[in-house]
């Protein structure tokens, strides 16, 4: 193939591991193991300086050879982590929000960092800084007079005026409305945390560890790059699924554990709804697998790169139901049965206060954000650049654009996927649990054992051990897209809305006791 | 699973208003409710002993806040039927127009509180910015976009605006573009079908032997409204037809035909909007003063113990009802009513729906309930 | 939209009268021809019933002249003296023959069900006789006395059911033979006997300068200020 760009510059992994080689070299090395024997030649000293300055050395630089690797690992962890926190709370929920205004049509004005401390003629409400522990409110109470004393408003009057000022959107490059998310979770930190009277406590406390710790242990192997990641086992998405699937004994011990009827029925829908979807993607997933034959993120990644052709275009029905099974997953409209607010107040979360809760709802953001990544990892190749091949071959263009470095391509993509999902979610209605169990065993089995067996053909028989088909193996998976796309497109024009004919399949349940005679249908 | 009883409210997303329902579930599925009202009851029947026929109009604005000028309008037609008074026709149009507006907004605050019922929410902030406009509307006309106090016993507080006619055509034009916005939004979701189709089969007979009535009848497939029934206002001089939804099941009609009769009859109150304000005696642009007799005829002030009156009246819920003894007051002149009784269509249709949802599943409960209206306001007086 | 005419408002109404009058006259229940004042002007059919025949009225009227609806059912209360004050000089609203009053308001809605698929179109110039939309009131009058009671149509109309559970609530009445009856606008606990609706539960404010500006009634003259002493 063309440029082996499979190693990008921003190689955070080398990086790290390079620098913890060399303080562990300069630290050990500049031990001189000789040292101590030149200045006691007596033989019983041999025994001692042995000690002394072969074995002490030797374990310390055994224990500081642990000790850097670990460190290593932990700085990765760190690394990776705040990457998703940074990029989760500043951007994926901002783009929720702001997303799902302009679908509702809800301009209004941007909250900024502005509204901290703004006040009027210099007095700011609540004085909040007030509560800040360690001392830190007299500084914080200092800034803020100065900032009020200059850019404060002056009075009632500016304040109103600069509310309704709907076209107000702030200072752009200062971020409006980013720091909103983080806003909402301080927030939740000052509420109280409260323990239902009845509830079986230590589930109940466990419940909110279960589900946030397997969220997060997700993250570790989702690559950003090609060298920043936190581990990468032999088989990650084996790894990464397998735990995946805790959540929802997590949920279903919350909705258990809060003694609330609630919860209680949210917990169980939840559990049904999660064991019924994980089937679907974990066969989708399979087939991801066999067309890119490797068990592992980063080789699936560099597959798709290799092959010339992102798995997209050659599983477009796996990619759509990958999709449709993950926002089952992650519990998004209209898959939100759980936590039905209309009917259930919170489901399963309902008991929970103050910042188990929160951190619920982050989680329920970080897995929607982990699906989202793992959708352009497997089928839209990952932190490698759109069409590389074709314009990494432009020269200076070309290699300004292979330049970027792959973390910029993965938050593209993923936010892109994260954009579908609110648009999802702003469009369509909730679907009722039994709805989404039959879709769930009736539609969506069937069609990922199919989408498998597809793709046992497709790498079985078409796959020719470098690329997809003969030449430059475009023409098979251009089929593939044009035949969905038309597929896609045939199957989505709507009903005539004037139709009286049969009305369309709904699922009921048993007719109600005696009270209407048994209809046609 | 054995069964248990969840409760449902007062305090809960599902119900729009104050109210309990206690529902006993076998896992998914309701086997029994038992509805509980009564929280606002604020004891308006026995206020309204003790004041003024004109200072009773505020109390019935404040009984269904969501359509405040149809419950005005239906006392005061019951007032007028107890002392005998006089309405000039234009007064008769005016009124059509501001309770056919109120309509609109009614059902468009149903709309936009069903459908986050259902999940999508949407249509929720889209139904409330188009229902800023008729609001907008109705305040030039009552000033105020909640609770009016605009007609009066014998006439109307006030003309139409200057300008009111022209602003109004050009709303209903834009709303009418908007409302098939929504159409295309919701009708064209398989989800939202799927949700509403086949939920809460109601027959029409069952119906209106247990005193539902309103589009909740006409959604099953009956033409029956107050307004050509029992003819009241000028509605047999202006052109518009009540909206009526096929039958979808044997079973009677569903959620989905509830919601398209509301919809439907959206246009069809902004149709006779449009004609009455083309037919309106006086022209529409012209604005006569306040107590001009074009608007406003002087009525009796009292009525005498034995007189009493009554009116049936089309809200947008279904029927209201209003009976005025006369006779009371603090010597017995009659200056006040000796008993005003209020019907409201939700404190009936309420226990009737609490019973069709037996058999259905938990989640289709706000289904169910939303797609009948409810309003707490009028059912607990 | 096409309505009913008043001509046939008024054949429909006479018929009704007629027949009711023919069937029930000598049980001591009759009908007449009254008219809105207001509205249209349109007439309903007032009927006047002593309350023990009140349920075959009631069977006749639903299955008979096909009354489908019951709209409403009212208490009234009649006390021999009712004073407005407390301490105050009153009138009598009622007399020994009047106690309570019952008024019930039923309407003839001729609705049947329609087939699948299908609307009903109704051209209300052509309804001709029993498919005439009719409005009636009852009125069921009792004597003084200090628990009225009045059989239950529960199981005619379905809508009498909250109905007469309401006014069981605010005014009195009892309903004989009604199934379940229980408390539905006032609190489930309240005492037995409370029925605020009764000319004896007075309201506590008269007026809106006493209710907002005065709360507590400090300026409130004493009752018997004008007394001589």
């Amino acid at each position: 193939m063309a440029k082996d760009a499979k190693y990008d510059w921003l190689n955070v992994n080398k990086a790290i591991d390079s620098s913890a080689t060399d303080i562990h070299s300069i630290a050990f090395n500049s031990i001189d193991v000789n040292a101590g024997t030149s200045f006691c030649a007596a033989d019983g000293t041999i025994a001692a300086n042995t000690f002394f300055f072969d074995t002490i050395p030797k374990c310390t630089g055994e224990v500081f050879e642990i000790v850097t690797t670990s460190v290593v690992a932990f700085t990765m962890c760190v690394v990776i982590f705040s990457i998703i926190m940074l990029s989760q709370f500043i951007t994926v929920i901002w783009t929720e929000r702001k997303l799902i205004a302009r679908f509702m049509d809800r301009r209004g004005a941007t909250t900024s960092m502005r509204s901290l401390w703004v006040g009027e003629n210099g007095v700011t409400a609540g004085e909040w800084w007030t509560l800040l522990p360690f001392g830190l409110g007299a500084p914080v109470g200092w800034l803020v007079n100065t900032l009020n004393r200059f850019v404060g408003n002056k009075s009632d009057k500016a304040t109103v005026s600069r509310v309704n000022n709907r076209s107000w959107h702030g200072i752009w490059f200062l971020f409006p409305g980013f720091f909103q998310g983080l806003g909402d979770g301080m927030k939740f930190l000052t509420k109280e945390h409260m323990v239902p009277n009845k509830a079986d406590k230590l589930i109940y406390e466990l419940a909110p560890f279960l589900i946030i710790s397997s969220t997060v242990l997700i993250l570790g192997f989702l690559p950003f790059g090609s060298g920043i990641y936190a581990a990468d086992p032999e088989m990650s998405v084996l790894f990464a699924f397998a735990i995946f699937g805790i959540a929802p004994l997590g949920v279903f011990f919350a909705g258990w554990s809060s003694n609330n009827k609630y919860s209680l029925l949210g917990g169980i829908r939840s559990a049904a709804q999660l064991t019924a979807y994980e089937i679907p993607l974990l066969i989708t997933i399979l087939s991801v697998c066999v067309l890119s034959g490797s068990l592992n993120v980063i080789e699936i990644i560099d597959f798709q790169y290799g092959s010339g052709v992102w798995n997209f275009f050659l599983i477009p029905l796996g990619a759509l139901l990958f999709l449709i099974t993950m926002i089952a997953e992650v519990e998004r409209i209209p898959f939100d049965m759980p936590e039905a607010e209309a009917e259930l107040v919170e489901g399963w979360w309902t008991e929970y206060g103050g910042m188990r809760w929160g951190l619920l709802f982050a989680s329920e953001y970080l897995r929607c954000y982990a699906a989202c990544i793992l959708m352009a990892h497997f089928f839209f190749g990952g932190y490698h650049a759109p069409f590389a091949n074709f314009i990494g071959d432009f020269g200076s263009i070309g290699d300004a654009y292979l330049a970027i470095p792959g973390i910029v391509w993965v938050l593209l993509k993923a936010w892109f996927f994260f954009a579908i999902f609110v648009w999802v979610r702003a469009a369509f209605p909730r679907i009722r649990t039994d709805q989404i169990l039959e879709l769930g065993w009736k539609y969506l089995l069937p069609l990922s054992l199919i989408n498998l067996a597809f793709a046992f053909i497709l790498r079985l028989y078409v796959f020719d051990g470098n690329s997809w088909g003969p030449g430059s193996g475009l023409i098979v998976p251009a089929a593939i897209t044009i035949i969905s796309l038309i597929l896609f497109v045939v199957l989505s024009v709507d009903e005539d809305p004037d139709w009286d004919g049969q009305r369309m399949n709904h699922t009921r349940t048993r007719t109600p006791a005696g009270t209407h005679t048994l209809g046609e249908d | 699973m054995a069964e248990m009883w969840i409760t449902m409210g007062p305090q809960h997303p599902m119900t729009h208003g104050l109210w309990t329902l206690r529902v006993k579930v076998d896992g998914e599925t309701v086997v029994d409710t038992v509805p509980e009202l009564g929280y606002i009851h604020r004891g308006v029947e026995k206020i309204c002993e003790a004041r003024d026929f004109t200072q009773i109009t505020p109390y019935c604005d404040r009984l269904c806040y969501a359509s405040a000028m149809t419950w005005a309008q239906s006392y005061i037609y019951a007032a007028e039927d107890l002392l005998g008074a006089e309405v000039p026709e234009r007064a008769e149009y005016i009124r059509l127009i501001a309770v056919e507006m109120q309509r609109v907004a009614s059902h468009l605050m149903w709309l936009g509180a069903y459908c986050p019922d259902v999940g999508n929410l949407t249509v929720f902030v889209w139904c409330l910015r188009d229902r800023e406009l008729f609001l907008d509307l109705l305040q030039e006309l009552g000033g105020s976009r909640m609770h009016y106090n605009f007609p009066r016993v014998g006439g109307v507080k006030r003309d139409l605006p200057i300008g009111f006619a022209m602003r109004a055509r050009a709303k209903i034009e834009m709303f009418r573009k908007r409302l098939q916005e929504y159409e295309m939004l919701l009708d064209e979701s398989t989800i939202f079908l799927v949700r509403t189709q086949g939920v809460g089969a109601c027959k029409a007979e069952e119906m209106i032997n247990a005193g539902v009535t309103g589009p909740n009848i006409r959604a099953a497939g009956v033409n029956y409204d107050i307004r050509w029934a029992h003819p009241y206002s000028v509605y047999d001089q202006i052109d518009g037809l009540a909206a009526v939804e096929k039958v979808s099941s044997n079973e009677g009609s569903d959620c989905y035909d509830r919601y398209r009769v509301r919809m439907t009859e959206m246009i069809e109150s902004c149709n006779m909007i449009i004609s009455a304000l083309d037919s309106i005696p006086g022209g529409a642009e012209t604005h006569y003063n306040k107590k001009d007799e074009m608007i406003y005829l002087k009525p009796p002030i009292r009525a005498p113990a034995g007189q009493n009156g009554f009116h049936h009246f089309e809200d947008s819920r279904g029927e209201s009802t209003f009976y005025l003894a006369g006779g009371g007051g603090k010597k017995g002149r009659g200056e006040f009513p000796y008993r005003m009784s209020i019907r409201s269509p939700m404190f009936i249709t309420i226990p009737y729906v609490s019973k069709a949802m037996i058999g259905y599943k938990v989640a289709d409960i706000p289904a169910i309930m939303g797609s009948f209206d409810p309003c707490i306001g009028e059912t607990d007086r | 939209m096409q309505s009913i005419s008043s001509e046939q408002n008024l054949s429909a109404v006479g018929m009704a009268v007629e027949d009711t009058n023919k069937r029930f006259g000598e049980a001591g229940i009759s009908a007449e021809v009254c008219q809105h004042r207001s509205g249209r002007k349109y007439s309903f059919v007032h009927i006047n019933c002593p309350p023990n025949h009140w349920v075959s009225l009631a069977k006749w009227l639903r299955f008979e002249q096909g009354v489908d609806y019951l709209s409403m059912i009212t208490g009234i209360h009649f006390p021999l003296e009712f004073e407005f004050f407390s301490g105050q000089p009153g009138y009598a609203p009622g007399t020994p023959e009047k106690g309570w009053e019952v008024i019930i308001h039923l309407t003839r809605k001729g609705i049947k069900n329609p087939k699948l698929g299908e609307q009903t179109v109704i051209n209300a110039s052509k309804l001709v006789g029993m498919d005439v939309p009719l409005e009636y009131q009852v009125s069921l009058v009792l004597p003084q006395t200090d628990e009225p009671k009045v059989p239950s149509v529960q199981s005619i109309w379905e809508g009498a059911d909250w109905n007469e559970k309401e006014t069981w609530d605010l005014v009195g009445i009892e309903f004989e033979g009604h199934d379940n009856m229980m408390r539905v606008l006032n609190p489930h606990d309240s005492p037995p006997g409370f029925h605020p609706l009764q000319k004896q539960y007075k309201i506590r404010y008269h007026n809106h300068n006493e209710m907002y500006d005065d709360a507590q009634g400090f300026m409130r003259k004493p009752l018997d200020s004008d007394k001589k002493k």
